[in-house]
This record gives structure tokens, C-alpha cells and sequence, in this order.
């Protein structure tokens, strides 16, 4: 369980009742100014108790359980790309955040003419939103009578993804190990009838390795787990057995608390979800604790928006999605189109943007580089002031857009425009409305 | 070996039933009447308690023809979207549980032409209505009040119901026997402000539907998720003011979007245009769907055919 | 009710046959007068019927506490609702008029209600200024005074004016080393031969950054009689030093007599800084601008010195008489004193200049002191935990107390520290001048004239106040008009008005209530207090939906400063044990106001203390005890400061304390129960 703060630091020298301890109380060498603030560092993860010179060893011995992941971190990789999921430490994405997103895999069969086609394309598959490119992270290889070897291989020159090796089969597991030889694939899946040898494979071909149970039989997959773990495989990723919506969210739901509120150490292995062809689903994957998503096939118009959704629900809470600075254009604006200034904080962009969009009106924005903060909140940062508005302006290179020298100031910084004119005199000012939703009113009335 | 204990969450809260709609047999005249709310745990998790109401899909259908609307919306309900009578029965028979109606900005909007055209699709369908202004608060007020009117009894919601002009409209919810739709942007605090500053004011807490706000997918979608999520969690726990049925647009949120509005200069990595738009509008719907959305309002008739199955996929166990 | 409308008389004697209603006696003290009450009367009425002016501002809610009346042994009485009352009110024998009913014979006492001494727990006074010590002059004073007799010279000897100076002093009072700064050389020869050789040297003997010396003469005064005896004639002898406290908003001084301890006089006024911005943010941006950190600087000097002259004249001295002055101030009221540029402060990763300065002369500063005074800035922890803070943990002593003690100091921004003699976490919420009234339209310093207390009568929605009274009126038996409004009345203001609905839970007017006090103004919807026939200028004192605003959002920071501290360490805010409060607010604070509107956490009103500027009192105690000076400086060093800019859980617990009293009433029980 995660100790507070406080309750770390009464195990810190600050709050020693040994002397010799104690005396290093505050001593400032963690890099913290004191014990307090450490204490703190530590519980949110952000410092490590190797810091501390002078921690005393029951003290340490405490600290180093509880902060000890309770989802074991799985790493598929190939030629550089890596696939990571696990060392969640909430239910609910607002307690923190989500750290691993969820790796998405499209799904080839080894009986398949185009397998190694369709690998191409998921490879080279790349988008762009809100300037991050988005990219699916791997292959997953369907043993369905084929040639596996050969399509593993196939797959693994025409994409430089990782890959998952969907066989029951020890016989073609080996021969598939083999062909991605050089990389880390994740075996898939050691079930009740094979897992020694499995296990076996897994261990010697230094592969994580899916345990597979039936109809979300936690019972039958934890002792599966524990069984492989007896046999030294140490990476496993859960396969609880469900398809379902239904049975996926209840199954993947009950493995998430177990590990995190029950510290359920048997299960505390990220999980390998199903979505078939159903974007929803693999939607709901995304969302509720699917670590390795495989969906059966591959098409841009529904990539896009899963890439999109897991980009969403990934976002950590505390640092939200920035829009690249610059000037975007809404409504294919004329040199006369007012000028609007807002911040890169995504959601103050898109409010803003689109406000106008819907509008219909046309009108050029400039959206200065605020550090991804609100206006209100960059304004009381630091980062909006009439500086970085004015560098704005002026290396964006709007003025040769625009004939006319008028620019629009968000209401909630009304306060800058007396300095805004000092640091662009050329400009006339004009102050704004707070809310995005009052901007095409204020546009229509007072912009003309 | 100690056989797994299944990890159940018992919560003290229970979201509240909310009935829309009202029968004759309650002063109404719809055919029927849909009741969302209920639940006693976090959606669709059969295990830990009970969720006695699926949550339901409504079908936004505008008082004029929506020329701005995206082609494929247009395409797909051709000339029913010429008439919000022929439109609700379209909206109706594609399987919707209720109708959104939405009057769209407009400088001619009337109380008395909000009226004839909410007449028309009540006497049009035997669904429960939700009724929308244009969201700025004088028009709001202005149709509002003369829908509640002329809908007295049919137990409509009427949204948006927001800080700045609760007490109009809840004096019209109040006097003639409707429900409010409480609008908050993205805010678990402000949600749960406004609903005990409607309470305050006698409304009952089972007329009032809570409408955190939600973004599409791609344009902080996120945000509104972790709300709801929030206040469902609120509402479990037994927070009393946040034990409501949540109402939410993606529908309108989704259409909004570039992605899904036009296939104009956008880039080939986006893919075909119906496949993502309709994509982006279920993928926005099933998402707040899995963090305690109970009503929501969608544009395409594919999508709700598509949403309609996950619901039920969802409450199957 | 109907009983005493009655004629007693009527009653004793009527045909009631077979009904016996038992009437009692009940003094009315200080009056003397008695009165006849039939048992079940209510009290209010009894006092009333008497013939006794008598006011119960809330319409008889049992609410603001105004008719309270003390019945020594309650025998007689019996309190039907004891709410208001603390054990602490009970014990010492506090009944509300309008809540209490006759039984039996009783004696009770009316205190004066206009001129109230008396209060309830849940009213605080501000603590008296008494020191943690006794002040010894020769104990704990680094500053002294040195009579001297010095042998003129002559041609037999002709050591120079300086080395006789030193030679005298050495002799006489045993201090070595001394050393002079160049102005006091200067006029050296021409005093010592103006006072014929007989001068009182004033000399620094030490500083807290020179704990070793060497000596410092500041000046000379004439004369060279002993200290116990008269400077010149019909003169007390003085040594006279200046602690400041430099806020956002407010800056206040105390004069004070170094010999005794004593503070002669105070004296406060807005920080002429105001005029370039209300807050710390726009005062560092002006900063940044041509010449701006001059004009800033110049305007705080400026403050200083229009207080020092204003406590220099009441004390009847000349500034320049004051030798030694400690300043606190948040880091960035420190910077722009010293005319350091504080726009680091503002940006990640925030920090100072220096959070520990070194003593500066006043002459350099422009301090219109004695020119040769050190100005001793006290030491800060970080760029938004100043010197203000540290000063305050001392001035409040929570750092010596196992208790758990969250310590808040108000002023522009809500600075406030949690902890024990263990450990100490603060941190620092931007609340804006409203609790010191500025920012707000009728909003006042807590002087003369404010308007410091209100209530307001739950039927008619008709406001009472109290108003800071002209001593001069008050001494004729008049009433002061209002001139304004300052915090404590704010905060008074919006809880009565919140109470009994004026407001909603949201701060918004509830214009559906029959009151032409609330009304459509020239500035949006607003609530008028008093009308301008009653105020001293004409003008009616209102009470904006903005101002209303202001207030929330102030209170709104502040609690949210709370949640997000205690959260940031794992505790519930119920398992504070001590809450100090320090800050400009005025004298008088209404815990239970300030808990109704949710600007303090619902805890036991008994946890609370008031401690009014402890910043200032930190200074004080500096300036008295250098050991002070160094406890600050190992607050300010073990203090862990926690940023809440960086952290969206602030934001959160900030919009969920935008509403009265907070959006989770759960978190306000007591109140919960008032409003039913």
C-alpha cells in the first residue's frame, strides 16, 4: 500500500528519534530542501530512496515494499519500436494517471496471402494530431494451419514492430521464437495443456509469455501463473479468456483491483485483450486495463480514432495536451479577418477554435506558446504576458497576412493591454471576450 | 492454494430514477415513458451491484433544416429532416428511446414558434421529448418558458439549464410539471453546485438530468470522461447532490469536428470518411457510456443502431 | 407574547379560575429596574416590557448572538436553544434574550449593547500585544545608549575628536572597537562642541549577521545624564525603534521605546504600491518595466515614512529619532524595498534573489529615519512564503507545541503553515486585498468609521452593523456614521447574508425577496448595507455581486490552501488542534462567520485564536530579542514550501470552495444544521 507523505516521513532522519539520525535531519544532501519535502517526492514517485544517505535499514526495508509496482512492467520490442504495458498504480485515471498506453496490435494469419502486406501498412502507418504522430505499436500472428514460421518472418521484415506469437502449439511456438529471432516477442499462450512447454520456450528464448484460462476463471489463471512462475518465467501477461464486452470489462476490472487495491501479487501482470473487429470494444480495452490490444484487421478510418482515444484517456491529468504554437487559420480567412490571440492549452484552443469553426466566421488565431496552460492560468504563471505575445506576432509572421493591425485580446488578460501596446506599437489592441462562446457575438457586434 | 476472491465494491450510494416522459395515465400523452438512473455501482459491473435501467440513446432532430450540418447526416435522413415532425418519426422508427429536439440560433426564434413546432412533434411521436434552445441564455429563456408551457404535464427536460439562467427555467420545470437539463462545463464541482442551487429551489432532485459537458474525441474528450467518472464515483459513494442520471451531446460534439464534418483537405492517413466519422461519434459515445453517461444524444442512425448493441451487449451477464 | 401585551394586573386577578399561572420577578441589571413575568415569557419580551431599549438585530433567530444577557447561577431561566453558546459562554452564564424563558425568580444582567466588551467565543479579538519575555533593555537590546562626559580638548592634549569619543566610551562603559560610518564623522566635531562635551552616544552593539561586533555609533544625542534621569529638562528619556510589516495591501508600524519595551503607538495605511497593482503578480511585472522597480521602491519608502512621521508626531518626537527599524513583508515586498529585481520569484522554478538580506542603513534606502539606522529585513523560506510567514510562525509560537497547528496569516495572499515542533509545510494561495478591504467598492481599512460587524434580520432582510467608533462621538454618546465596510464586516456581511437568503448558495442576489436593499445598480445587482442619510459621506454603502464574487473567490483560495496542504501530507483537516490567525482583517473576527461562509474549516470554535498581525509581531519580537531574529531564520530553514501553481488538486479543491459554504456540506456540519 502507498504511504502518505507524512507517514514516509516519520521513517526519514528528520523524524529519527536515534541522535546520529536524526542529526541529519534537513540535511538537504537528497537534493530536497528537507525531509518533509522528499518524504513527499517520494510518495508520488518522484525521487528515489537511494537518494537518502542516511535512512535507517527498517526504515528502508518498509519504504522499498511499499513502493514496490504492483503490476509487473512487460516490454515487447523489436529494431528499436517498444511495446510496454504494466506498473499501474490507479483504477481511475483522475487518482493520477495512466502511465503505459495501451499497445495496439493488428492481427495477421499465417494462412494469409497478404500478412506480410498488411504488416507493411500497420508499420508504416503514421498520423498526426495536435502535432504528436501516432503509430500502432506491433503484429500479432495468428497460427491458424499456415506456414508460421514463414509468415513471422515475412511480418518481421515488413515491419519493424514488435510481435505476438498467437500459438498453442510448442512445436510452432519454437519455430515462430526463432523466426523473430532478435527480438522480443510475446508468446501467446500457455494454457492448462501445454504450459510446461511453454514455459519452457519462454524461459530459453527469454520471452514473456501469455497464461490463457477459459471464460475468466481467475482461479484456473492465477494457479496457470503461478505454475509458469514455478517453471522461471518471470514476464507474464494475462489472458483471462473473456471476448465479451460484458465479461471483458467485469474480468479485466476485478484483475485491476486485485493487484492494486488487494495487492494481489499472483495477479499483477498486465493483460492481453481481444477486440475482433469492433472498434467499441477495443475502445473499451483502451480504457479499462487492456495492456496489449489486438484487433483483427487494419484500416486508417478506424485506427485513427482509437489512436486518438488512447492518446485521450493516456493523457496524463495533471499535464494536459498542448496544440503547437503558431497561427491556424479557421474558415479560410482574408487578409481582413480579425487577428485572435489564445494559449496552446488544447481544450482553450479547440473551445476557441471551435466557437469560430461553427460560426462560420473566418478569422485568423494566434495561438502563443503558454507551456499548455489556460489563459487565466498562464497569465498568473507567467507564461502569457505581453513578451510572449509580442515574439508571437512578430515571428509567426502574421503581420504579412493581414491588411489590416488590429489584434484581440482574451477579456481574462484585459490587464496585458497596456503593456502589449507598448511592446507592439504598430497594433491596435482590442479587448475580447472571456468565453470562447461569447467570441462570434462579440465578432459580429463589435469587429467591423 | 487459497482460491481468488472476487473483488466486489459495495457502495452506500444509488444513482436516482429519473422518469422522462409522462403517459395519459400521468398527465401526459406519450406512449411511453423511459426511466434511466438506478444504479448501485459504476457502469455495467454486474458483479458489484445492481443497474436496473440500460442507458438510452435520443436522436437530435433540429426545428429547421440544418444546412450547416455535415453532408453525411443530411444524406442519411434526407427530406425527414425537412420537417421536425417527419424527422422525429424517422428518428423514431431507426430505434431511438427519445427525441432530441434542438432549436438552432435564429434571430426570428419565438416563444410562440417554439410552441407550434414542439406541438408538432409531440402530436409526431410517442416518445419522450427533450427540448434545447440555442444555448444563449435570452432565446433559452425566451422558448423555454412557452415550451413549458405548451408541454405541461409531458414531464419534457428542458436544457440548458445552466448558472446564469437556472431559476428561469426551473420556475418553468417547476409550474409546469417538467425536467431540467443541468449544464456545467467539465467540472465536477460546478455540476454538483448547480444541482443543489436547483434543488434549493424546490425542484425535486428526480427532475433534474446532470449534463457535464463532454468533449469529442480528440477535443477533450478526456476531460469530460474523468468528470463523470468523478461524479459517478461521488454519487456511489453517497454523495446525495450527485446521484443523477447524466445527460451528454456527443452527437453534436462529434459533428462538430473537422473529422467528422468534412473530407475536405484533410489528410489520407485519416481514412474513409464515413467509416471515421461514424467511428469518432459511437467511439465518443461508448467511451462516456463506460464512465456513467445514461443519456446520450447522437446524430446518425448507424450509430445509434451500433451504440444500441454495445448497451445491450453491456448489460447482458 | 400575549401574556405580558396584557395588563399584568389582568392576569393576577382575572377569572382564569382553576388555571394557575405563576408570575416571577425578574431583575433587570444594570438598570435596576424588575419586572413581573408569567412563567414560559420569553425573555426579550420581559426586557422589553421593562421599558428597555433593546435590539435583536437577526428578528429573534436565535442567531447572531446579539441579545445575549448573563444570568449568573441560571437559576429562573431556561435556554431553550444553546447553539450560539460555547461551554466556555455557558459556564460564564450567557443566555440569548430571544432564546431563553422565565421559570422561576431570576437576576439578569443586560450588558451594554451599543458599546459591547462582552463577547462570545465565536466573536475573537484579536490578542493583546504581550510578549513571550521580560523585556530587559540591558538583556536582550543591541542597541544602546552611552551618557558620556568627554574631557574637552586642549593644547596639552590634542588627541583627535574621534579616539577621545572612543577613549570616554572604553573608560566609561567598557565597548572597544568602535567604528562610525562616514556622515556621523562628519558631524562629529560640530556636536560634541555644541553639547560642550556632554553627549549620550547611541551605538548598535551587534547585528544578527556580526554577532561579534565591532560597535556602531549611529548618532549622538546632547545631554549626558544617567538613563534613569531626565534627558534635558521636562524630557523622559527615549531610545526609539520602528518594527514594520510590509504587506501586499497594508503596511503597519509600531513605534517603540527600546528602553521600556513599550509601544508608544501604530499606525497602518495602504501600501502606496496599490496604484501600480493590486497584487504581488502585477507588482513584479511593473517591476520589470523601465524604471518600474524605482517607482516601486519609492512608493513603499514613501509609506514608510508618511507612518513613521504620523507614530514619530504622536509620540511627539522627529523621525530621525527613530534608530533601528526590522521589516517583514512577503519576498517580494522585501525585494522591491531593497530595489531588488523580483521577477525570478514569479518564474519557474521561483526562487529569490535572497531570502536572507543583510542589514541595510535607512539613508541608502531613503528611509527618513535616522540615516546611520540599520533597517533589518527578517528572513524568508521562498519566493511566495516570505519573511511575513516565518516572522508569523514565530510571532504565533506554534513551532515549540506538539499540537498539530495549522497557522494562517491573511493578507493578499493567504500564506499559511501546518505542523508541530517536528516538522512545517506551507504554502501560499493568491486571495486578493478583499478580506482587507480593498478591491471591494465600499471596502475600508479596519479604521474609524468601518463598518465591522453585521447582521441581518432573517424576515425583513434589514441589516444591523457596528460600526468602529470616533472615540470623540463615542465620548458624547454619539453614534459614528459608516464610512465603509472593512474585512471582518465582509465577512460578517456575506455569512448574514447567505444565512438568511439574500444570497444563494452560488453568491447570487435572490432578487424574488421584497427588499429595496436589493436592487439593479450602477455596477450590476447589489445589496445596500446603509443608506447615505445614515453614512458620514451621503452615499449609499452597497455591496456588489463583484465584490461578492471577490470575497468567494478570496475565501475560496484560502480554504482550498487548507484541503490541498493537508491532502499534500495525508491528514483530515479535523485533526488540527490548533488554528492561529494572524492577518489585517480587523480586531474582531466571528469564527463562526468566518466558518459559515467557509473561508475557516467547521472545527470546534475553542481550536481558534486570533492573533492579529503576528508578521508585525514578529518584527516586534525581533526587534527586542535578537535570539528572535535567529528562531525565524530556523523556521524559515526547516520549512518545507509546497508550490501549489504546479498542481491541478489546487484548482479542484479551489472551484469546490467557490460556493457558500463549500459545494460538500458534509465538510460543514455545523452550519448545515443552521440552514435545516
Amino acid at each position: 500500500m502507498a504511504l502518505s507523505g507524512l507517514q514516509i516521513y516519520k521513517l526519514l532522519p528528520g523524524s529519527s528519534k536515534n541522535p546520529e539520525v536524526k542529526k541529519h535531519a534537513n540535511c538537504k544532501e537528497c537534493g530536497f530542501p528537507t525531509c518533509l519535502a522528499f518524504a513527499m517526492k517520494l510518495g508520488q514517485k518522484q525521487a528515489k530512496l537511494s537518494q537518502c544517505p542516511h535512512v535507517e535499514e527498517e526504515s528502508k526495508s518498509r519504504l522499498e515494499a511499499s513502493a514496490a509496482p504492483p503490476i509487473r512492467l512487460i516490454t515487447l520490442s523489436a529494431d528499436g519500436h517498444k511495446a510496454t504495458a504494466g506498473n499501474e498504480t490507479v483504477i481511475f485515471r483522475h487518482e493520477k494517471t495512466f502511465y503505459h498506453q495501451a499497445s495496439l496490435f493488428v492481427k495477421v494469419k499465417d494462412n494469409q496471402a497478404d500478412a506480410a502486406d498488411v504488416a507493411a501498412a500497420v508499420g508504416a502507418y503514421t498520423v498526426d494530431y495536435v502535432g504528436m504522430d501516432l503509430t500502432l505499436d506491433g503484429i500479432a500472428i495468428e497460427d491458424a494451419g499456415g506456414d508460421f514460421a514463414a509468415t513471422v518472418k515475412a511480418v518481421k521484415e515488413a515491419s519493424s514492430f514488435p510481435i505476438i506469437l498467437l500459438t498453442d502449439d510448442p512445436v510452432k511456438a519454437e519455430a515462430g521464437l526463432k523466426a523473430a529471432a532478435g527480438t522480443t516477442p510475446l508468446l501467446s499462450a500457455a494454457t492448462p495443456d501445454n504450459w510446461e512447454a511453454m514455459a519452457k520456450l519462454a524461459k530459453q528464448y527469454k520471452a514473456p509469455l501469455t497464461v490463457r484460462a477459459a471464460d475468466g476463471d481467475l482461479n484456473a489463471l492465477v494457479e496457470l501463473a503461478e505454475k509458469v512462475k514455478g517453471a522461471g518465467v518471470e514476464d507474464i501477461v494475462l489472458d483471462p479468456g473473456v471476448r465479451d464486452y460484458s465479461s471483458s470489462l467485469a474480468v479485466f476490472t476485478q484483475l485491476r483491483r486485485l493487484a492494486l487495491k488487494k495487492n494481489e501479487r499472483k495477479v499483477g501482470y498486465p493483460i492481453i485483450a481481444f477486440a475482433g473487429d469492433d472498434p467499441m470494444l477495443a475502445g473499451q480495452h483502451i480504457a479499462k486495463y487492456g495492456g496489449f490490444v489486438v484487433l483483427d484487421s487494419f484500416s486508417p478510418g478506424t485506427a485513427y480514432p482509437l489512436l486518438v482515444l488512447r492518446a485521450n484517456i493516456f493523457t496524463d491529468p495533471q499535464k494536459p495536451i498542448q496544440v503547437q504554437p503558431g497561427i491556424y487559420e479557421i474558415n479560410k480567412p482574408q487578409p481582413d479577418a480579425p487577428m485572435m490571440i489564445t494559449t496552446n492549452f488544447s481544450i482553450t484552443y479547440f473551445s476557441v477554435a471551435n466557437e469560430l469553426e461553427s460560426s462560420g466566421l473566418p478569422g485568423w488565431l494566434l495561438v502563443a506558446d503558454a507551456e499548455g496552460m489556460s489563459v487565466l492560468t498562464a497569465w498568473a504563471a507567467g507564461k502569457l504576458d505581453a513578451e510572449r505575445i509580442a515574439k508571437g506576432v512578430n515571428t509567426f509572421g502574421i503581420a504579412d497576412k493581414l491588411s489590416h493591425r488590429r489584434l484581440i485580446l482574451p477579456g481574462h488578460v484585459a490587464v496585458l493591454m497596456g503593456e502589449l501596446e507598448e511592446e507592439l506599437p504598430d497594433w491596435e489592441i482590442k479587448v475580447g471576450p472571456r468565453e470562447a462562446v461569447d467570441l462570434p457575438n462579440y465578432l459580429k457586434t463589435q469587429w467591423g | 492454494m487459497p482460491a481468488i476472491q472476487i473483488p466486489t465494491q459495495k457502495w452506500s450510494g444509488k444513482v436516482r430514477e429519473v422518469t422522462l416522459g409522462a403517459t395519459a395515465a400521468d398527465g401526459g400523452t406519450r406512449a411511453k415513458t423511459v426511466t434511466v438512473g438506478g444504479a448501485t455501482t459504476l457502469p455495467f459491473l454486474h458483479f458489484d451491484g445492481e443497474t436496473p435501467h440500460a442507458p438510452v440513446v435520443a436522436i437530435e432532430i433540429q426545428d429547421r433544416y440544418p444546412e450547416d450540418w455535415s453532408p453525411i447526416l443530411l444524406e442519411v435522413w434526407g427530406d425527414a429532416a425537412k420537417d421536425p415532425a417527419s424527422w422525429a418519426k424517422a428518428a423514431e422508427e431507426k430505434g431511438a428511446d427519445l427525441i432530441y429536439l434542438k432549436f438552432a440560433l435564429n434571430d426570428d426564434l419565438s416563444g410562440d414558434y417554439a410552441r407550434k413546432i414542439v406541438r408538432q412533434v409531440l402530436d409526431a411521436t410517442g416518445l419522450p421529448l427533450i427540448v434545447f434552445g440555442p444555448g444563449q441564455v435570452e432565446q433559452d429563456n425566451d422558448i423555454l418558458v412557452s415550451v413549458a408551457e405548451e408541454g405541461e404535464g409531458e414531464r419534457l427536460v428542458l436544457g440548458v439549464c445552466e448558472e446564469k439562467n437556472y431559476r428561469t427555467i426551473v420556475a418553468a420545470a417547476l409550474a409546469h410539471g417538467h425536467l431540467v437539463d443541468a449544464r456545467t462545463a467539465m467540472d465536477v464541482n460546478l455540476g454538483k453546485q448547480l444541482n443543489i442551487l436547483i434543488s434549493d429551489m424546490g425542484l425535486p432532485l428526480d427532475r433534474i438530468v446532470m449534463d457535464p459537458t463532454t468533449g469529442a474525441l480528440g477535443y477533450g474528450m478526456e476531460y469530460g470522461y474523468s468528470v463523470m467518472e468523478r461524479l459517478r464515483l461521488a454519487a456511489l459513494q453517497g454523495d446525495g447532490m450527485t446521484q443523477l442520471p447524466m445527460l451528454v451531446t456527443p452527437g453534436e460534439e462529434t459533428w462538430r469536428a473537422k473529422e467528422a464534418r468534412t473530407d475536405e483537405g484533410v489528410p489520407e492517413s485519416w481514412g474513409d470518411w464515413t467509416e471515421r466519422a461514424i467511428n469518432w461519434e459511437v467511439l465518443t459515445t461508448s467511451t462516456l457510456l463506460e464512465s456513467g453517461a445514461d443519456i446520450v444524444v447522437l446524430r446518425h442512425p448507424e450509430s445509434l443502431k451500433r451504440v444500441k448493441g454495445m448497451i445491450n451487449a453491456l448489460m447482458s451477464h | 407574547m400575549f401574556l405580558l401585551t396584557c395588563p399584568l394586573s389582568h392576569l393576577l386577578t382575572g377569572s382564569n379560575k382553576g388555571v394557575i399561572i405563576a408570575t416571577h420577578t425578574v431583575h433587570l441589571e444594570p438598570s435596576g429596574k424588575t419586572a413581573q413575568a408569567a412563567t414560559g415569557a420569553l425573555l426579550t419580551d420581559v426586557i422589553r416590557e421593562a421599558g428597555l431599549d433593546f435590539n435583536i438585530p437577526c428578528g429573534g433567530q436565535g442567531r447572531c448572538g446579539r441579545c445575549a444577557v448573563i444570568a449568573k447561577d441560571s437559576a429562573g431561566i431556561r435556554r431553550r436553544s444553546t447553539v450560539r453558546l460555547s461551554q466556555k459562554d455557558l459556564s460564564a452564564g450567557y443566555a440569548l434574550a430571544c432564546q431563553t424563558v422565565v421559570e422561576g425568580d431570576a437576576r439578569i444582567t443586560i450588558p451594554p449593547q451599543e458599546k459591547i466588551e462582552r463577547r462570545l467565543t465565536t466573536d475573537k479579538t484579536a490578542g493583546k500585544v504581550s510578549l513571550p519575555f521580560v523585556y530587559s533593555y540591558l538583556d536582550h537590546q543591541s542597541l544602546r545608549l552611552f551618557p558620556l562626559t568627554i574631557e574637552a580638548p586642549s593644547l596639552g592634549d590634542q588627541t583627535d575628536d574621534w579616539s577621545r569619543l572612543k577613549r570616554s566610551l572604553a573608560a566609561n562603559h567598557n565597548v572597544s572597537n568602535l567604528v562610525a560610518d562616514l556622515p556621523v564623522l562628519q558631524k562629529l566635531g560640530q556636536s560634541l562642541r555644541d553639547n560642550h562635551w556632554q553627549v549620550t552616544a547611541i551605538v548598535e552593539m551587534k547585528t544578527w549577521d556580526r554577532p561579534k561586533g565591532p560597535p556602531r555609533l549611529i548618532a549622538l544625542q546632547p545631554g549626558s545624564s544617567p538613563l534613569s534621569g531626565p534627558l534635558i529638562e521636562g524630557q523622559t528619556r527615549n531610545l526609539w525603534a520602528a518594527a514594520v510589516d510590509i504587506g501586499t495591501t497594508t503596511v503597519s508600524l509600531y513605534l517603540v521605546n527600546l528602553l521600556t519595551g513599550e509601544i508608544a503607538t501604530k499606525a497602518a495605511e495602504y501600501n502606496g504600491q496599490i496604484r501600480r497593482g493590486e497584487d504581488v503578480i502585477s507588482r513584479i511585472i511593473f517591476a520589470g518595466k523601465e524604471n518600474g522597480l524605482q517607482d516601486l521602491q519609492t512608493l513603499v519608502v514613501d509609506t514608510i515614512n508618511k507612518l513613521a512621521e504620523r507614530a514619530a508626531r504622536r509620540a511627539k518626537i522627529k523621525p530621525q529619532e527613530i534608530y533601528r527599524m526590522t521589516v517583514t513583508g512577503n519576498s517580494t515586498m522585501i525585494h522591491l524595498l531593497l530595489g531588488l529585481p523580483p521577477s525570478s520569484i514569479r518564474l519557474d522554478p521561483f526562487v529569490t534573489t535572497i531570502n536572507q538580506p543583510p542589514p541595510v542603513r535607512a539613508g541608502e534606502l531613503g528611509i527618513n529615519i535616522c540615516a546611520q539606522a540599520n533597517i533589518e529585513c527578517l528572513p524568508g523560506v521562498a519566493s511566495y512564503v516570505g519573511a511575513d510567514i516565518s516572522a508569523g510562525v514565530i510571532g504565533s509560537q506554534m513551532c515549540g507545541s506538539q499540537a498539530l497547528t495549522l497557522f494562517l496569516d491573511v493578507g493578499t495572499n493567504g500564506e499559511m503553515v501546518l505542523g508541530d515542533c517536528d516538522w512545517l509545510i506551507s504554502c501560499a494561495c493568491s486571495a486578493g486585498p478583499a478580506f482587507e478591504g480593498a478591491g471591494v467598492q465600499d471596502g475600508m481599512r479596519a479604521t474609524i468609521g468601518a463598518i465591522e460587524e453585521v447582521w441581518v434580520n432573517n424576515d425583513t432582510f434589514e441589516p444591523t452593523y457596528r460600526v468602529i467608533p470616533n472615540p470623540r462621538l463615542e465620548a458624547r454618546d454619539e453614534a459614528t456614521p459608516p464610512r465603509g465596510i472593512c474585512g471582518s464586516g465582509l465577512i460578517s456581511l456575506l455569512a448574514e447574508m447567505f444565512i438568511t437568503g439574500v444570497i444563494d448558495k452560488g453568491g447570487h442576489l435572490n432578487f424574488t425577496l421584497e427588499s429595496p436593499r436589493i436592487r439593479e445598480g450602477e455596477h450590476g445587482p447589489e445589496y445596500v448595507v446603509a443608506w447615505g442619510a445614515d453614512t458620514e459621506e451621503g452615499r449609499d454603502i452597497c455591496i456588489t455581486k463583484v465584490d461578492i464574487d471577490n470575497l468567494m473567490r478570496a475565501k475560496g483560495a484560502i480554504y482550498a490552501g487548507f484541503a490541498v496542504l493537508a491532502e499534500s501530507i495525508g491528514i483530515e483537516l479535523e485533526m488540527v488542534e490548533r488554528f492561529l490567525i494572524g492577518g489585517s482583517f480587523g480586531q474582531y473576527i466571528n469564527v463562526e462567520k468566518a466558518v459559515q461562509i467557509g473561508l475557516l474549516p467547521d472545527l470546534p470554535w475553542e481550536r481558534f485564536d486570533f492573533l492579529g498581525n503576528t508578521s508585525l509581531r514578529g518584527a516586534l519580537l525581533a526587534l527586542l530579542n535578537d535570539t528572535y531574529h535567529r528562531q525565524v531564520a530556523e523556521a524559515a530553514s526547516k520549512m518545507t514550501y509546497l508550490e501549489l501553481s504546479a498542481d491541478n488538486t489546487f484548482y479542484d479543491a479551489f472551484t469546490s470552495a467557490l460556493f457558500l459554504p463549500h459545494t460538500d456540506i458534509e465538510k460543514f456540519p455545523s452550519v448545515a444544521k443552521v440552514l435545516g
